[in-house]
């Protein structure tokens, strides 16, 4: 049943008006999909020594048989194994289930073929093509262009009737769509429907092509080609730098780069002579792919997946070739042998790379991006800090350092013992060295000791909960100071780290912890310590935290100084040994905090567990003084380090040779290294604020390039040098063997397969399919041009035009078959259900991108800022952070913009590959871990979920009604004509304005009695709801609003 | 797509439209591949291949690789060669992950927990598994998976797509595309991404372990959450009333129809029944996830995490209750397992959160008559290595990630009950006996659906391609 439908659906057209089978379109589809797995292009695999895909193959004289003789079907081998009724004879066998069976109707259009002389032909796509002349039509009149010669002769030849014009309004809406992304303006409607020139479409579609917005159009298309993404794709995710990059596509559309040099700066910027900025940028292009950073994984495994990945998508989007399929083995239904893979993987093999890069942002290669001033700076301080470091005494250092480890211990003295009541060195117990033997226990988990700071810490989970009993005597009228380090892990949410509070509702007692992270692009996890002393909350404490922000996984030390007076000045926070600037946030102690309350860390009745380190908690009934702070803070570390000897760890060394330089060692040296911390520090800073994109380079010694055996990295096959494969032309004459001679090939005009695929899919962006549907795949394999004569004419013209993209996309847009009414009446559904024949124009959903900028423009809410760093639109909670590694990488925890940026079109929302923007994918946005040629177009219930509940699309009603109560004025039928207006570009028919007047007064009826609902309903969304309009009334018409944004043919382009 | 599966699809589909070929007309529903499929509820033409024996799946993939040592893979004699170097004999100079391939020592490690006897089959578990002593008569333990990859990444992107680099469709969407789903008012793959319970959240998840690959995007996975709304956008706004929202798709339907009427694209027609679909889904989801009717001793059973959302327990719970929906694959994540180190408490930890749920849920099936037609895989993405990473000591210690051998159980849908199959060396490093490819148990998993896994192929890019790639064969051993 399947196959045979398939056959009709395929071959009818044709077999009424062209009686003559024809190869190319009839014949070699099917032995390509059917036969070439066997008996193809496969030397490894081919069996009976048979292949089916060459002629020679196919009309070669076997022993006392022919395979095809042509004019006789009854004496070939072909056909009698294909026909046989023997279960057991026939081709292709039942049990290569991938290879369905033929269909009784491809049966006999084989024999057909043969029967007519058995005319071969070269696969079309890999004949370079050639400018057909125009075709005679009956109705010249119908001709704009030449596109629609070609479409015409084909609808006449068919006996099918084209569709008159569109109305110009949807014309309108419709070629803005596609130009930009955006809808027409109620003024540009206006305008254009004033506009009664002959031209005035034409003029039209000139303003949109110098529209900044249609380089974003453009470039959107471009970005699923080019795998770009914010993030590098595998395993833990972490964020890149490829804006810049971003920008530059939009640019080039806009300034219309001719497509030829669009191609060689992408492919090879940077070999050309004295290549500018921008040509560097243009490279990113072949580093948009994933980078893999995983804590074991082989380098030489991923390298060799980056270069695959860059031979895959420069064969799809310049030729349409699937060369990926001859990784492992030669490919099985095109001419590619797995060597020509290889060859082509060789120009794309010398990149001075890492197969593990990305940790923190771009990975190598990449291009920084300086203002005139940075770049200065820069140069100057490393050509500084080069020299500052070999002139750097380092064996002067070592010896002194040792002189000194030797006699220092001895002059550091010990912490202060006085007045310490509780003294917990959590070095491997939980017991107290104080003296007072109050040895803390774990209540519930388990507490860990690992590495620490003055020896040993203890590890707490964020599931434990540990208990010290009297350990924090504290009382409002007695001085104290506590003193611990401590380093948090995890969670971005406010931790209390130490407390001792009675009970949740009243917490009196104290409590010390660290607010919520607070990503800062040098501070990722930047937090503020605070401190509560506590009788009753919230109305009598004292509550203060510092004013800086500190990294929250360091270490840090806190020492918390009372003095008994009760007032949030008697209170003074030290963080590392220094006495830091508070907020006071509460000042209004008026009772006691003692209670018989342990210390604790982690009772979840009180706080949610800390997750993180503790390590050396002292407890002084007395104020500490600054030095004896110090002494804890700074020495303390150094004594315990010094005290372990020999078996020091590397952080321990690091901190003792830090310590030294920074405070015993000879002024020298002491001035030296604090010369070089400064520039180190400023380099650091440089580096991070200059802005990088990653970029193509060559390697000064070039690796080796080898045929991979079965694809594996570790295999090892014949060496190959740089080759383009042999069943297409060769490499110009006089071009270099890299990638700048393989790009100036893909646009010789003698390439068969460059200009096709990219007027295919400028054709497809516009009617939705392709003339050749498998945009992706010109191969063998591919669907065959509905119009082949129309995509070689379209090709040629591109050419000839020196490559002028948007002269191409004026073509197509102004032609008559763009043109035409895109309404589906009976008889052309039945006759032409996908339009393959183009005897309407295109309606179809709009691309996820378009339909959220839609609603945006529509509303006004749309900030048509042009590129830029990616921003963050609304997106409901924990989609990155459900699958995330935690925030220690970046990219990890979803930091929503506010403002402006909530308002940006959606190809700058920050596209993370491993979590991408949940209401793209529901509209068929693809993850962009890879190329994607053609997305796939479904029509959903979460599509539906989406449109009516995502606040974007509830703010964007909200302020859609206040327009249009504020255009319509109290006139309902006047409100709804706005809408249609701004949302379909025409005018609603009586009936929808009956329909849309009954829904607002039944809403309007519901929000007057529940004030309430008007009221959530108008909070939705971050811009403020117009204050002018009455509650009920802007919510009754935001639901009208909404429904308006839901209809099918708001998402649609007609 | 090839247009012979286009147009196969869309026959299908008009079960969704519920109208017949003759009423809609065979050109109307030709035109209805213009677009690729909307509506997954029909699965293809031709399918089942054969009588299946289980009609959905629940996959509890436990991400990080447990340790099949420590667990399932029992070896008496282990203590004896307890650090001792493994001989390059075991060993054969295969990769090892560059974690531990700097390490000058390889002691062999004999895992610290206890193993006994369960059950008819005496089959030999460890301590900190004691609840599926309960089970070990009604599922199929295979001890000899292996697989290809070393990492996470790729490994689990290996056993969910069958291919380690990114780009294919996963199982769950290889299966709604196949065989579309029994309840019109839930996805037909649904997905659960479990809170961690360890110390350790490692390793990340990715989207693409349930995307579509290049199936349409209709087939990819839809995640329940914990927190907010069960599935994204699911409630209605605040300030919307059930009523309003009503009147609201009330509305929309006639203003789309008259559309429809007006422009005759079957497409309006689709739509309309999706905003349809949408607004029974925000009745179902929510009664699905509400567990206010569900006995006490279904807590019981489950453990008292099964009333916490998000927990293991209660994503088990949760796949039994989609079972019972018809949800066609339910499939869970449970991170944690990556114990590099600290294994003997972090392993215990993520027994603790898992033991009991991941044994109640194939006992609850059971004693609903559901086991039989759902099969239920448990397993990571790699084993461990039977050397130790980092520090021995007589307390501690970790192991690395083992590709060569591991452990999963199936249990329902066809398996043969009771079984323990596979036979790995004496260091629990190479299998001796009975090897299982990922591949393998791909094609098994698929058979167990009436799925002949060679015949579920898609043509993207010129290529038919399917779950196993051009390998993989039916484990018969483990069916009954």
């Amino acid at each position: 049943m399947r196959a045979i439908l398939a056959g009709i659906l395929l071959v009818a057209p044709h077999l009424a008006a062209a009686p003559k089978i024809d190869f190319n379109r009839d014949i070699r589809p099917i032995l390509s999909d059917r036969c070439f797995a066997c008996h193809g292009p496969d030397d490894g695999k081919r069996m009976a020594n048979l292949r089916l895909d060459t002629r020679e193959g196919a009309f070669a004289e076997r022993k006392g048989y022919a395979i095809v003789k042509p004019g006789d079907a009854r004496a070939s081998r072909l056909f009698e194994r294909i026909a046989t009724d023997k279960p057991a004879l026939r081709m292709p066998p039942a049990h290569s289930a991938a290879t369905p069976a033929l269909s009784a109707e491809q049966v006999e259009l084989i024999r057909r073929w043969i029967d007519e002389g058995a005319a071969w032909g070269t696969h079309w796509a890999y004949t370079p093509p050639t400018r057909p002349a125009l075709p005679r039509v009956q109705r010249e009149n119908r001709v704009r262009n030449p596109i629609d010669a070609f479409v015409l002769a084909r609808l006449e030849q068919e006996g099918v009737e084209p569709s008159p014009a569109a109305d110009k309004a949807t014309l309108l809406r419709r070629v803005s769509f596609d130009l930009t992304g955006l809808p027409p303006s109620p003024e540009e409607l206006d305008a254009f429907l004033r506009d009664r020139s002959d031209d005035a479409y034409e003029k039209a579609v000139e303003r949109l092509l110098l529209s900044p917005h249609y380089g974003e159009r453009m470039a959107m298309q471009w970005l699923d080609l080019a795998r770009y993404a914010d993030t590098h794709g595998y395993h833990i995710d972490s964020h890149r730098d490829m804006w810049h990059w971003r920008d530059w596509l939009i640019s080039v559309f806009n300034r219309n780069l001719p497509f030829d040099r669009f191609t060689v700066e992408q492919l090879a910027g940077d070999l050309l002579p004295e290549p500018s900025q921008e040509q560097l940028i243009a490279t990113g292009f072949n580093r948009n792919h994933m980078i893999n950073f995983e804590g074991g994984a082989i380098p030489e495994e991923y390298h060799a997946e980056y270069v695959a990945d860059r031979v895959e998508v420069t064969s799809t989007v310049w030729m349409g070739m699937t060369m990926g399929c001859a990784r492992c083995h030669d490919h099985k239904y095109d001419p590619i042998r797995q060597k020509d893979f290889y060859s082509f993987f060789a120009f794309f093999n010398t990149v001075p790379e890492k197969g593990l890069d990305g940790r923190t942002g771009n990975a190598e290669p990449f291009l920084q991006l300086p203002s005139y001033a940075q770049k200065q700076r820069l140069d100057e301080v490393t050509r500084l800090l080069k020299q500052k470091e070999e002139a750097f005494p380092e064996k002067e250092v070592e010896a002194a350092m040792a002189e000194w480890e030797k006699q220092r211990l001895d002059t550091l003295p010990a912490p202060p013992r006085d007045g310490l009541l509780a003294h917990y060195e959590l070095d491997a117990t939980l017991a107290d060295t104080s003296g007072h033997y109050r040895h803390g226990r774990a209540v519930r988990g388990e507490v860990v000791f690992g590495g620490g700071i003055a020896g040993g810490s203890a590890s707490l989970s964020g599931e434990t909960h540990a208990s010290f009993p009297s350990a924090a005597p504290i009382a409002t009228d007695k001085p104290f100071t506590i003193a611990f380090w401590n380093r948090a892990a995890g969670k971005p949410i406010e931790q209390v780290i130490l407390h001792k509070v009675e009970d949740a509702a009243t917490r009196r007692g104290f409590e010390f912890g660290q607010d919520e992270f607070i990503p800062l692009p040098e501070l990722k996890r930047g937090v503020r310590f605070f401190f509560r002393l506590t009788h009753r909350s919230p109305d009598s404490a004292i509550s203060l935290r510092t004013r800086e922000r500190f990294f929250s996984g360091d270490w840090h030390h806190a020492a918390i100084v009372y003095d008994g007076s009760g007032r949030a000045a008697g209170v003074q926070l030290y963080l590392n040994g220094k006495l830091r600037e508070v907020e006071v946030l509460a000042d209004s102690l008026s009772g006691p905090v003692e209670s018989a309350a342990p210390l604790e860390t982690g009772n979840k009745q009180i706080a949610s567990p800390y997750k993180g380190n503790l390590d050396d908690y002292r407890f002084y009934g007395r104020v500490l003084a600054p030095a004896e702070i110090e002494q804890l803070a700074v020495h303390e570390p150094i004594r315990v380090a010094l005290y372990s000897g020999g078996k020091r760890s590397k952080e321990e060394q690091d901190r003792l040779r830090a310590y030294f330089l920074e405070r015993d060692a000879p002024e020298h040296l002491r001035a030296a290294h604090a010369e070089l911390l400064e520039l180190r520090a400023e380099k650091k800073a440089l580096d991070r604020d200059i802005p990088t994109t990653m970029v193509m380079a060559e390697m000064e010694k070039p690796r080796d390039t080898f045929v991979l055996m079965r694809g594996d990295y570790r295999s090892h096959g014949e060496k190959v040098t740089p080759e383009v494969p042999a069943a297409l032309p060769p490499l110009p004459a006089g071009a270099p063997r890299n990638r700048l001679g393989l790009a100036q090939w893909l646009v010789d005009p003698r390439h068969p397969l460059t200009a096709r695929v990219a007027v295919n899919r400028y054709w497809e962006m516009y009617f939705g399919t392709g003339l050749v549907e498998t945009s992706e795949d010109f191969g063998s394999q591919g669907a065959p041009p509905s119009h082949p004569e129309l995509l070689d004419w379209l090709a040629t013209e591109f050419v000839r035009t020196g490559w002028d993209v948007k002269a191409m996309q004026r073509l197509i847009v102004t032609s008559a078959t763009y043109r035409q009414a895109s309404r589906v009446t009976p008889q052309l559904l039945e006759r032409d259900p996908r339009n393959r024949l183009l005897a309407r124009g295109p309606r179809f959903r709009l691309p996820a991108e378009v339909v959220r900028d839609n609603a945006l423009a529509v509303s006004g809410l749309l900030n048509s800022q042009l590129g830029g760093p990616s921003v963050f639109p609304y997106q409901p909670p924990n989609v990155w952070e459900e699958i995330a590694y935690g925030d220690v990488f970046s990219a990890q925890t979803y930091s929503q913009s506010h403002g402006a940026d909530l308002y940006r079109r959606s190809l700058y929302t920050f596209w993370k590959r491993t979590a991408p923007p949940p209401a793209m994918m529901t509209f068929d946005a693809p993850d962009r871990e890879k190329c994607t040629a053609r997305r796939s177009r479904t029509n959903t219930p979460l599509q539906a979920l989406v449109l009516l509940n995502d606040p974007t699309y509830v703010e964007a009603a909200r302020a859609l009604a206040g327009g249009m109560i504020h255009h319509g004025g109290r006139d309902p039928g006047q409100r709804i004509r706005y809408a249609y207006k701004r949302v379909l570009a025409r005018a609603p028919h009586s009936k929808e304005v009956q329909v849309l007047r009954d829904l607002a007064e039944r809403q309007q009826a519901e929000y007057r009695k529940s004030p309430e609902l008007a009221r959530d309903l108008l909070g939705v969304g971050e811009t403020e709801a117009d204050r002018g309009v009455r509650p009920d009334e802007l919510a009754a018409w935001t639901v009208v609003a909404s429904t308006i944004l839901n209809l099918d043919e708001a998402i649609s382009k007609e | 797509m090839h247009p012979a599966d286009e147009f196969q699809q869309t026959l299908t589909r008009r079960h969704f439209f519920g109208r017949t070929a003759t009423g809609l007309g065979m050109a109307a529903l030709a035109s209805l591949f213009q677009r690729d499929a909307s509506a997954a509820t029909a699965g293809l033409d031709g399918l089942p291949h054969f009588a299946p024996k289980a009609k959905r799946v629940i996959f509890l993939h436990q991400s990080g690789g447990p340790s099949h040592i420590e667990l399932f893979d029992y070896k008496p004699q282990l203590g004896k060669l307890h650090g001792q170097e493994l001989p390059d004999s075991v060993r054969r100079g295969q990769r090892i992950t560059g974690m531990t391939s700097g390490q000058s020592t390889f002691p062999v490690v004999a895992p610290i927990y206890k193993f006994r006897q369960h059950g008819q089959s005496g089959t030999w578990l460890s301590e900190l598994i004691p609840y599926h002593g309960k089970i070990v008569d009604d599922i199929a333990i295979v001890k000899t998976v292996h697989t290809d990859a070393i990492n996470h990444d790729p490994a689990i992107t290996f056993i969910q797509s069958g291919s380690q680099q990114p780009g294919r469709p996963s199982l769950g969407s290889w299966v709604s595309y196949g065989l579309g789903t029994e309840n019109e008012n839930l996805p037909a793959f649904v997905v659960f991404v479990s809170q961690t319970s360890g110390l350790n959240i490692d390793q990340p998840l990715f989207s693409r372990l349930w995307g579509a690959g290049f199936l349409p995007s209709n087939y990819q996975g839809v995640q329940f959450r914990s927190g907010g709304d069960p599935v994204l956008y699911l409630s209605d706004p605040p300030g919307i009333s059930r009523d309003g929202r009503r009147r609201m798709l009330d509305s929309l339907e006639s203003l789309n129809r008259m559309r429809h009427d007006a422009f005759g694209d079957p497409e309006i027609e689709t739509r309309i029944g999706q905003y349809e679909m949408a607004f029974r889904m925000q009745t179902s989801v929510p009664e699905l996830m509400d567990l206010s009717k569900e006995p006490e001793s279904t807590f019981e059973l489950y453990g008292p995490d099964s009333r916490k959302p998000g927990t293991y327990a209660f994503h088990c719970l949760m796949a039994r209750r989609l079972a019972e929906r018809g949800v066609r694959f339910i499939q869970l994540y449970k991170r944690g397992w990556d114990q590099h180190g600290d294994l003997p408490r972090d392993l215990a930890l993520q027994c603790q959160a898992t033991d009991q749920p991941s044994a109640a849920l194939v006992m609850d099936l059971k004693q609903r008559g559901l086991l039989d037609d759902t099969l239920v895989v448990w397993g990571g993405e790699f084993g461990r290595t039977i050397y130790c990473q980092g520090k021995l000591t007589a307390t501690n210690y970790g192991r690395d990630h083992h590709p060569r051998c591991f452990t999963m159980w199936m249990a329902g849908g066809g398996v043969k009950p009771g079984l323990v199959m596979g036979q790995t060396d004496d260091h629990s490093y190479n299998i001796v006996e009975d090897p299982v490819h990922v591949h393998d148990l791909q094609a098994t998993i698929l058979h167990s659906l009436g799925i002949d896994h060679t015949r579920l192929t898609y043509k993207f890019q010129g290529r038919w391609f399917r779950l196993t790639d051009v390998h993989g064969e039916v484990v018969k051993k483990m069916l009954a």
